[in-house]
């Protein structure tokens, strides 16, 4: 049988066999048990979470930023995202979407590389977002701002406002 | 009685019979090995893959056939919190409906005021609860918001107004972890 051991000639000069089985019964009662044990505790949804504050109010263990840092804020439409700078707004982005309905977020992505260049200890932006925008589309939003495509950290302390409270 | 083996058995008459009987004919042993290597390598392997995915947290969000959560690349580890379940049709914390999403939608009011007291409640029962085991300064106020991907940020902003007026003030969105997009080429432009 496989796995069998070479015994050696037994002394008396009587003919054993070479192969000794290896009792494998006990080993797959194990692997049983735990292969049950496992896939009843299995979590097959892999589930993560983004944080977000409201607007005017920062986390607990944030500090409040540096005001010598202009505030930057994204006013998210049903229609397009239109990006504030201290004060002075940017050309607005036409919300596109892929094959999947998702928003584009290429054009916004470049936009953020660049404002994060122009200040880099900047860590703060405000979702200023109006009533009609969706979840998901809010979400994929604060994904993109959060962190770009390369893991590089962009603005990760993400606020979320009303649109009509700005 | 004698134990035999297993097979066919004819009668006295045909016991030594060449053809049918056992007369002459070699005796082959009736014990049958099982090849057990397949199903040991099969077993090995279903066991690494399963180890591999053991989440040793466990499941912190019941999955909810109304809620489809929306997909996330750059997500963090779901901590164990208050969740607040909002599907298309109603708000739900803990097993209890605190109000339809349609009637919500329609009221003016900027928070949801049965969702307020009953985080309110919560929070607490939670501080009285550490507070009893000496334990003060525990609460941080998380709160997972566990909500469909087609509600609209109407609802969110009720939701997440009235967690951070009853000092739930650290929300976290929970999402599908989702890869990261490595084919720009595919969106319209």
């Amino acid at each position: 049988m496989a796995g069998g051991m070479d015994l050696g000639v037994s002394s008396k000069g009587g003919k054993k066999s070479l192969d000794a089985a290896l009792n494998l019964v006990p080993f797959i009662d194990l692997m049983a048990v735990t292969i049950v044990f496992l896939i009843m505790s299995a979590v097959w949804t892999q589930l993560g979470r983004l944080q977000v504050s409201q607007s005017g109010q920062s986390p607990s263990e944030q500090e409040p930023p540096p005001t010598q840092l202009q505030p930057i804020t994204l006013l998210i439409t049903e229609k397009d995202l239109k990006l504030t700078v201290g004060g002075s707004q940017l050309d607005a982005l036409p919300i596109t979407r892929d094959v999947k309905g998702r928003i584009d977020v290429e054009k916004l992505m470049l936009k953020l590389k660049e404002l994060k260049t122009q200040q880099p200890d900047q860590a703060a932006i405000t979702l200023s977002t109006e009533d009609s925008v969706k979840y998901e589309d809010l979400v994929r939003l604060i994904d993109t701002v959060v962190t770009d495509n390369t893991n590089t950290p962009l603005f990760p302390s993400v606020s979320v406002s009303p649109a009509s409270a700005t | 009685m004698a134990i035999v083996s297993p097979g066919k058995r004819f009668g006295k008459r045909l016991a030594h019979s060449k053809v049918f009987g056992h007369g002459s004919g070699s005796h082959k042993s009736t014990n049958a090995d099982l090849n057990v290597t397949p199903l040991v390598d099969m077993f090995v392997i279903l066991v690494l893959f399963l180890i591999a995915n053991f989440s040793a947290t466990g499941e912190l969000l019941s999955m909810n056939k109304d809620i489809q959560l929306p997909e996330a690349a750059h997500t963090e580890e779901l901590t164990l919190a208050p969740v607040i379940q909002v599907s298309q049709q109603e708000v739900i914390v803990s097993g209890a409906v605190i109000g339809r999403v349609e009637d919500l939608a329609r009221e003016d009011y900027l928070n949801i005021p049965a969702l307020e007291e009953k985080l309110r409640e919560m929070k607490k029962q939670f501080e009285d609860l550490h507070n009893q085991a000496g334990d003060t300064g525990a609460f941080k106020g998380d709160v997972n918001i566990q909500a469909d991907k087609q509600v609209q940020f109407r609802i969110i902003k009720k939701v997440m107004f009235s967690c951070a007026s009853a000092g739930y003030g650290n929300i976290s969105f929970a999402t599908m972890s989702a890869s990261p997009d490595k084919k720009p080429e595919t969106a319209m432009r």
